[in-house]
């Protein structure tokens, strides 16, 4: 029986998203702002 | 001088292959957690596994390419090579900040800690702190031919630890395991699992493009407004 251990993948997968889509959106209204 | 209208197209390709890419990763949330079997050992945090490895590629990539850009640059003196090598730089410390991250909370459970000061874990900081240095150094120097003479430099050195952590767990005692892909002898992983982590390196170097041509437009739009301000 494998161990229950789901949370920490939830929290895995939601600081990469929130890092990952950050900063795609940071550089998206830093480059609105230049032009 | 650089015109602002020959770097909105790149700011465009470069949010295009973003969005393609982030609906890629959102594929890959999808295939780790619905088509990938669930470790015995190890349960579900295992799947962090799919996205730590490919930001760590991804993270040892771009620092990889400042540093053969920056040896370029110091060579040709070409400014498309310094502005590829800050724009790889920033990208970097982004991926490494996910590999930093999605580490610890996959050790914790694994390991019963968090985080322990082995070879690899320690170069990767190291590597990480060296970049967010880099990229102050850049932004405490107002000249650019200096600015990016001096960044070159240290974006080289950064690049010699590379190779280090690579083989950190080959050269030294370490509980982080050791490289199931980027091995001399074939891939040790179920069909599954390996065709989830082949999707996740495409996925996660083609936002490393998107990421990167995106922030290099901007810095062409930086200089252009630069250009404007000395005018």
């Amino acid at each position: 029986m494998p161990p229950d251990n789901g949370g920490y993948m939830v929290a895995g997968y939601v600081v990469t998203a929130v890092i990952l889509v950050g900063y795609a959106v940071v550089l998206w209204r830093r480059s609105r702002s230049l032009m | 001088m650089t015109q602002p209208a020959a770097a909105a197209p790149i700011v465009r390709r470069g949010l295009l292959l973003c969005a393609v890419a982030l609906l890629g990763l959102a594929g890959v949330y999808v295939l780790a957690i619905a088509y990938t079997p669930v470790e015995a050992r190890q349960g579900l945090a295992q799947k962090i596994f799919y996205l730590h490895v490919p930001a760590a590629w991804s993270a040892l990539l771009s620092f990889s390419l400042v540093g053969i850009s920056s040896a370029l640059f110091l060579w040709l003196h070409d400014p498309r090579l310094d502005r590829f090598a800050a724009s790889s730089a920033e990208v970097g410390v982004a991926f490494s900040a996910v590999m930093l991250t999605t580490g610890p909370i996959w050790a914790k459970p694994i390991w019963g800690t968090w985080w322990t000061w082995d070879a690899r874990l320690t170069l990767t900081l190291f590597l990480f702190f060296l970049f967010i240095g880099y990229l102050a150094l850049r932004a405490a120097l107002a000249d650019p031919a200096e600015r990016a003479r001096f960044s070159a430099v240290v974006g080289i050195l950064g690049m010699l630890l590379v190779p280090f952590i690579h083989l950190s767990v080959y050269l030294f005692r370490t509980l982080h395991p050791q490289p199931i892909v980027l091995k001399p002898s074939a891939p040790s992983l179920p069909p599954a699992m390996l065709q989830t982590l082949l999707a996740s390196f495409a996925v996660f170097t083609l936002l490393y493009i998107g990421l990167v041509t995106v922030r290099y437009g901007i810095a062409l739009l930086e200089e252009a407004r630069e250009a404007a301000d000395a005018a």
